[in-house]
């Protein structure tokens, strides 16, 4: 599928990938998805090894689009209010005031979401599922932009609560990162510390930009027959015997709004089918169950060519 | 008689060369023109020798008009021919799903009929060879899933056999059909035995922790209190910081966790292989009736203790493809 | 392997009720009055059960009406072997079957019952409405067909389907009909009918017969001239020639007959032919006298032309006839004796007045008539519809007391009083006139112009005919009855000239009609043969037309089954260009998969030709626009199509 180097977008987006493309180094379609998937306003569920460069991919971008940015660090005792924020009685007002815990901010890193309990990650998948958080009876919205990057160690391990299959579906996207080529892992270890360079770059937009552009990406033309498309794939994934249940109508939405932001980000005003079929892996991937066993990648591959572009 | 022997074996080639001998298929399977065939039913005899009486009335008599009608409705056959041909032709047919079912049960094969014309296919008429006919419907441009009925009698994979599919519509007077045979097989899990020896639960000490299901040596996380928890697993120092009054327990895994393991060598060894996976599988559907944590071990596959609905599945998947 | 649902469902039964009465309905008129009514309660009462999901009557009650039902067609038609009491018991059994329908096999057998009764309604009628009903019949059973197939099917839709597949089938019916090779004739011998209404003119005469004719505008026969067609009035179509009286009745005398003329034929002939609606009776008509007989007719020693059989289905034959003949031979003193018979004691003032004219004209028949036309035109006679009573001596009455008659009136005296005076004469009936149809030329002539003139022999010159009528009346033959009747008179209201409008109708129907009759219902063996050699087919035999039938039918049905297979879909002209520009680019090698986007399609054709890339990029980024941009141009189509056209690789 088609991945052009250069287009000229909004000039604010393509300078974003330029320097993020500088930092982390052999990874632009994953970057350019991480965007898009923010751009729709969903969440990313990002599956790998540590080490990748997971956490370094979310500060960047907090850094990048000028939004503040929180790391939670998932752990078996972690508790819902670690998350949310806790009421602590002010002696000198004599009330109880609300402490805003680290979800209030822009940008997420819910660091091996796996590790905490049902009870913590469900908490998270609220907030993240309705943006805002009630606590103590009282409603508080979640600033916008909100966006979430949760990361998962795919190996199994004693002692974790991997996401339940009805919990995955609330992240818009799922992508792993992969080891960087050899080209690029030389120039990582030859350059400079990767976490400086990001403390010393400058925000390229600002949160008021990136609600504008998630704006106009919902604005993006999308063609009658591309409707028809979505709608194609997604039953086929209904009746297809390699897949256990098909994909749900959210699903669907989902990847009309990443490929309407992919579009967006390749800078355009309409959708191709090229973009359904760029973000579809990752839409997809973790929302579909193998029915046999297999590889997800040739499966959804195996979607993409039994359906014919109408 | 030489003709009994010789009719299965040519009927067999028949069906050979129906299939243009590419069975099972590569999907999808189309039903194109030349798969289709096309005879009179038996009504559609009773109207053509209806009309053979209708000509020769009408010869006798000279009755003009009734030339004009024999012809119309011979007008009108040719047009059920056609008709009925266009219900059938250009059906494309795709393996769609088939879940497992337990031997002597009846296995539904899932088979996506696809309609891409605009205008609706309806009273089509399937069945695998063997099992009972089911009728259908498909819709302008849409598809459908015909769950075909065919009875499982052994473990194992069950390959779906050549299906025909016919349509009679719109006037009966015509028999259209075609057969197919696309690649689709259900897995059939062994037969529960009847009489069953009780699960190898243990004794009642044994039991208890295998209903817990946990052990107590390293901590593993938090989870609401249920009342029958110990007090000595609350996680108090949460609760503290929690605000509310719920209570949280405490969850431990450790090295004592007690599984059941279903054992294929606990068996009696009178018994030979068939029944004894037939006891096996009626101790998973218990062990998982009761959500129960338990193991499996056969003499070439061990797998480990687990539960739920996959770990089932992948119990009597096991137990169905031992030694196959 | 039984059929998935071997029993009928509660709409099922309910179609089949309809089709029942589709079928039986248009029967009624020609079925005994109770055997219409049982067949319709057994029909009201089926349905009413089904309805109030009754249990059905037992077999035994549904047989036991089918015995009685039966019995009751045995006596009313003295059998039941015939036609018609056979088409009776159809309907019987039609109607009681449905008490006992409970499988498909058994619905099918009602439904090709019911086309079976369609068939039995052309024993009695084959009218153009009648055929618009059949076809509606036909689409009701077939639409029960259809939903006899499809368990859950809307009305509508079954009817809808019947249609289109009934009117599939008309172009094949039409190539059978004109090309399946016709059998001339009966293939076994047709039980005779009886009790047929005999209409027209009869075999007798009395006063008054041809005048309640008049009022009736239905068709006797319908002429087609080969030339211009003759004046009006020499328009004498012959029919029977009454030479018997018994001193109120004419009646036929049985004429010899022959295929020998038994006059001469002089000058030229005028060719015709002529289209006689069935009158159960043997004569034929032709103008006076014809000369070249058609295939099957005889002609007697009155002149009379006759068929060999009754004529019971419409007829069609060719005459050629001429005005001017003159007898072969002296006519044999019988036929001039009876021609002289007068009964005694009848009429004694008419006899007395024709042996004064003989005397006075020293038996000059000329000058006898003359005179006696002379009186008819001179003295104080009525042409009139109405004529008031006659007495016992109704010539006497007619001559010296009411003088108001109708033609048979005006005939009859004359050849009364000219035999009293001893000139052998007699009445011919017929018709006289006609009228074009302006639509399709035909000349029609109805029983309204049914009409009486006189004969008598002439020594030498034969058989001379003189119409008292033109006498009176001279209207009649010069135009028609209306204009020879005084005004007030009643007359049959489509001879009314003065509604303009109505006879334009009429004239259309009538050309409907006669269309139909000699195109559907005379298509015959020789219409056949002359219409398949008209069409260019050299020799009309029934392997040539066997052949030609296969070849037509299998190319309708190549037609039909790739216009049924054809998938409806109007493909849009972007898409079907870029298929034009995918096909040329196939050829290079670069199959397109029905997956592929665009967009990495036209970079894959970019780089497997580099020296096109421009090209292909550029027809590329107009796809797109069209295909996938909200707005729409015409110049950026024209453009499209335009470089795909050019577009080689």
């Amino acid at each position: 599928m088609l991945t052009p180097k250069t287009r000229s977008g909004s000039p604010s987006i393509d300078d974003v990938l330029q320097t993020a493309n500088h930092i982390i180094l052999g990874k632009e379609r994953e970057i350019r998805m991480a965007l898009a998937c923010l751009l729709a306003r969903g969440h990313l569920l990002i599956e790998d090894v540590p080490g990748v460069g997971k956490t370094t991919l979310a500060h960047l971008l907090a850094k990048l689009l000028g939004l503040d940015f929180q790391r939670i660090q998932f752990t078996s005792d972690l508790l819902p209010a670690d998350i949310l924020g806790v009421s602590v009685f002010d002696r000198d007002s004599g009330n109880f005031r609300f402490h805003p815990g680290p979800v209030f901010s822009s940008v997420i890193l819910a660091d091996e979401v796996n590790r905490a309990t049902p009870k913590a990650q469900s908490a998270l998948l609220e907030a993240m599922e309705e943006r805002q958080v009630t606590a103590e009876g009282k409603t508080r919205p979640l600033p916008e932009p909100f966006f979430v990057i949760a990361t998962q160690n795919p190996a199994h391990q004693i002692g974790t609560f991997p996401l339940p299959e009805s919990q995955l579906d609330r992240f818009l996207m799922r992508i792993a990162i992969g080891y960087p080529d050899r080209a690029a892992e030389r120039e990582l270890l030859s350059g400079a510390d990767r976490r400086e360079m990001i403390s010393a770059l400058q925000p390229l937009l600002s949160a008021q930009a990136v609600l504008e552009l998630q704006q106009k990406a919902m604005h993006v033309h999308a063609a009658p027959a591309l409707i028809d498309y979505v709608q194609a794939l997604v039953e086929h994934t209904r009746h297809a015997p390699e897949f256990d249940a098909g994909l749900s109508p959210r699903a669907a939405l989902g990847m009309m709004a990443s490929a309407r932001a992919w579009a967006m980000i390749e800078g355009r005003d309409h959708l191709l089918p090229e973009d359904i079929q760029a973000i579809l892996p990752s839409v997809a991937g973790h929302r579909l169950k193998l029915a046999v066993g297999g590889d997800m990648t040739i499966a959804l591959r195996q979607l993409v060519e039994s359906v014919a572009i109408p | 008689m030489q003709l009994a022997q010789f009719g299965p074996g040519l009927k067999r080639r028949f069906y050979q060369w129906a299939l243009r001998g590419r069975a099972p298929e590569a999907s999808p399977v189309v039903l194109t023109q030349r798969r289709v065939y096309v005879l009179p039913s038996r009504a559609g005899l009773g109207y053509a020798a209806s009309l053979g009486v209708m000509l020769i009335g009408s010869m006798n008599y000279s009755l003009s008009l009734g030339h004009v009608l024999t012809f119309l409705l011979g007008g009108l056959g040719i047009s059920a021919i056609l008709n009925t041909f266009r219900n059938l032709a250009f059906i494309s047919i795709t393996p769609g799903r088939c879940s497992a079912v337990f031997a002597g049960e009846v296995a539904h094969f899932g088979l996506v009929i696809q309609n891409n014309r605009k205008a609706e296919r309806p009273a089509l008429r399937m069945c695998a060879d063997g099992g009972d006919w089911i009728v259908l419907e498909v819709p302008p441009a849409d598809r459908i899933e015909a769950l075909l009925p065919l009875r499982a009698l052994k473990r194992g994979w069950l390959e779906l056999p050549r299906v025909t599919i016919e349509t009679r519509y719109p006037l009966g007077l015509i028999r259209a059909w075609a057969y197919a045979q696309p690649k689709q097989q259900c897995l059939v899990y062994p037969r529960p035995a009847l009489n069953a020896p009780p699960l190898p639960t243990g004794d009642g000490d044994q039991k208890g922790n295998v209903q817990l299901g946990r052990g107590s040596d390293d901590f593993a996380g938090l989870r609401d209190h249920h009342p029958s928890d110990s007090p000595r697993h609350v996680a108090w120092k949460a609760v503290a910081r929690q605000h509310s009054d719920e209570l949280l327990t405490k969850l431990f895994s450790g090295e004592n966790t007690q599984s059941l393991w279903l054992d294929w060598e606990q068996l009696p060894t009178g018994l030979d292989n068939e029944m004894k996976l037939s006891v096996m599988a009626r101790w998973v559907c218990e062990a998982d009736a009761a959500r129960l944590t338990w193991g499996l071990r056969l003499p070439a596959e061990v797998i480990m203790p687990g539960t739920g609905e996959s770990h089932r599945h992948a119990c009597l998947q096991a137990l169905a493809l031992f030694g196959r | 392997m039984a059929r998935a649902s071997a029993s009928l469902n509660q709409q099922q039964v309910f179609w089949l009720c309809a089709a029942a009465t589709g079928g039986f309905a248009p029967l009624t008129p020609w079925l005994p009055w109770w055997l219409s009514a049982l067949s319709t309660l057994a029909l009201l009462s089926r349905a009413f059960l089904l309805w109030r999901k009754t249990p059905l009557p037992p077999a035994w009650f549904v047989n036991l009406i089918a015995v009685i039902g039966s019995i009751g067609v045995g006596f009313h038609y003295r059998t039941l072997l015939g036609k018609d009491a056979g088409v009776a018991l159809l309907a019987l059994f039609l109607a009681l079957k449905l008490f006992e329908t409970k499988t498909h096999r058994d619905a099918y057998a009602v439904v090709f019952l019911g086309y079976f009764l369609v068939l039995s309604q052309f024993f009695y009628s084959q009218s153009i409405p009648v055929a618009v009903i059949s076809i509606l019949t036909v689409v009701l059973l077939t639409a029960t067909l259809v939903a006899l197939n499809r368990a859950q099917a809307k009305p509508a839709a079954s009817l809808r389907l019947a249609g289109v597949m009934v009117a599939q089938a008309i172009p094949f019916m039409l190539i059978f009909f004109v090309l399946f090779p016709r059998i001339a004739g009966p293939l076994w011998g047709l039980p005779q009918d009886s009790g047929r209404a005999i209409s027209g003119l009869s075999d007798s005469m009395v006063p008054g017969s041809i005048s309640k004719l008049a009022l009736s505008d239905a068709i006797a026969f319908r002429v087609r001239f080969n030339s211009a067609p003759p004046a009006q009035d020499a328009l004498y179509w012959r029919g029977p020639v009454l030479t018997d009286f018994d001193g109120r009745t004419w009646t036929i005398a049985r004429p010899g007959v022959s295929t020998a003329l038994p006059y001469q034929t002089l000058g030229r002939g005028i060719e015709y032919d002529v289209t006689l609606e069935p009158h159960q009776q043997y004569w034929l008509f032709a103008l006076e006298l014809p000369g070249k007989l058609p295939a099957d007719a005889v002609i007697g020693s009155d002149y009379g032309m006759y068929a060999k059989k009754p004529l019971r289905e419409r007829f069609r034959y060719q005459v050629t006839s001429y005005a001017q003949t003159k007898p072969v031979k002296e006519e044999s003193s019988e036929v001039l004796r009876v021609a002289l018979e007068l009964p005694s004691g009848m009429n004694p003032r008419a006899r007395a007045l024709g042996e004064e004219l003989g005397s006075k004209h020293k038996r000059d028949a000329i000058q006898i008539a003359a005179d006696m036309l002379g009186r008819f035109r001179n003295e104080p006679f009525t042409y009139t519809l109405s004529p008031p009573p006659l007495g016992r001596h109704d010539v006497d009455d007619f001559l010296f007391a009411t003088r108001r008659g109708f033609c048979e009136h005006f005939a009859s005296s004359f050849v009364v009083v000219m035999r009293a005076a001893g000139i052998p004469a007699r009445v011919v009936t017929g018709y006289q006139g006609g009228e074009i149809n302006p639509i399709d030329g035909y000349l029609v002539v109805r029983q309204a112009d049914a009409h009486a003139w006189a004969e008598i022999w002439l020594s030498g010159k034969g058989w001379v005919r003189l119409d008292p009528t033109a006498a009176i009346a001279p209207g009649r033959v010069e135009k028609n009855l209306a204009a020879a009747l005084p005004a007030g008179e009643p007359i049959p209201m489509l001879l009314n000239a003065d509604n303009a409008l109505l006879r334009a109708v009429r004239f259309r129907l009538d050309a409907v009609v006669n269309g139909w009759n000699q195109w559907v219902l005379g298509y015959d063996a020789n219409r056949q043969r002359d219409l398949l050699k008209a069409l260019g087919m050299a020799s009309p035999d029934w392997q040539s037309m066997g052949a030609a039938l296969m070849v037509l039918c299998g190319l309708l049905m190549l037609a039909l089954m790739a216009w049924t297979l054809r998938q409806w879909q109007r493909t849009d002209p972007v898409i079907r260009a870029w298929r034009e520009f995918q096909r040329k680019l196939t050829r290079r090698g670069l199959v397109a998969q029905a997956w592929e986007g665009p967009r990495d399609y036209g970079l894959r054709a970019a780089s497997a030709c580099p020296a096109k890339a421009g090209e292909i990029a550029e027809i590329e980024t107009l796809f797109e626009t069209l295909r996938y941009r909200p707005v729409q141009s015409a110049d950026a189509l024209r453009k499209f199509r335009y470089l795909i056209r050019v577009f080689a690789p």
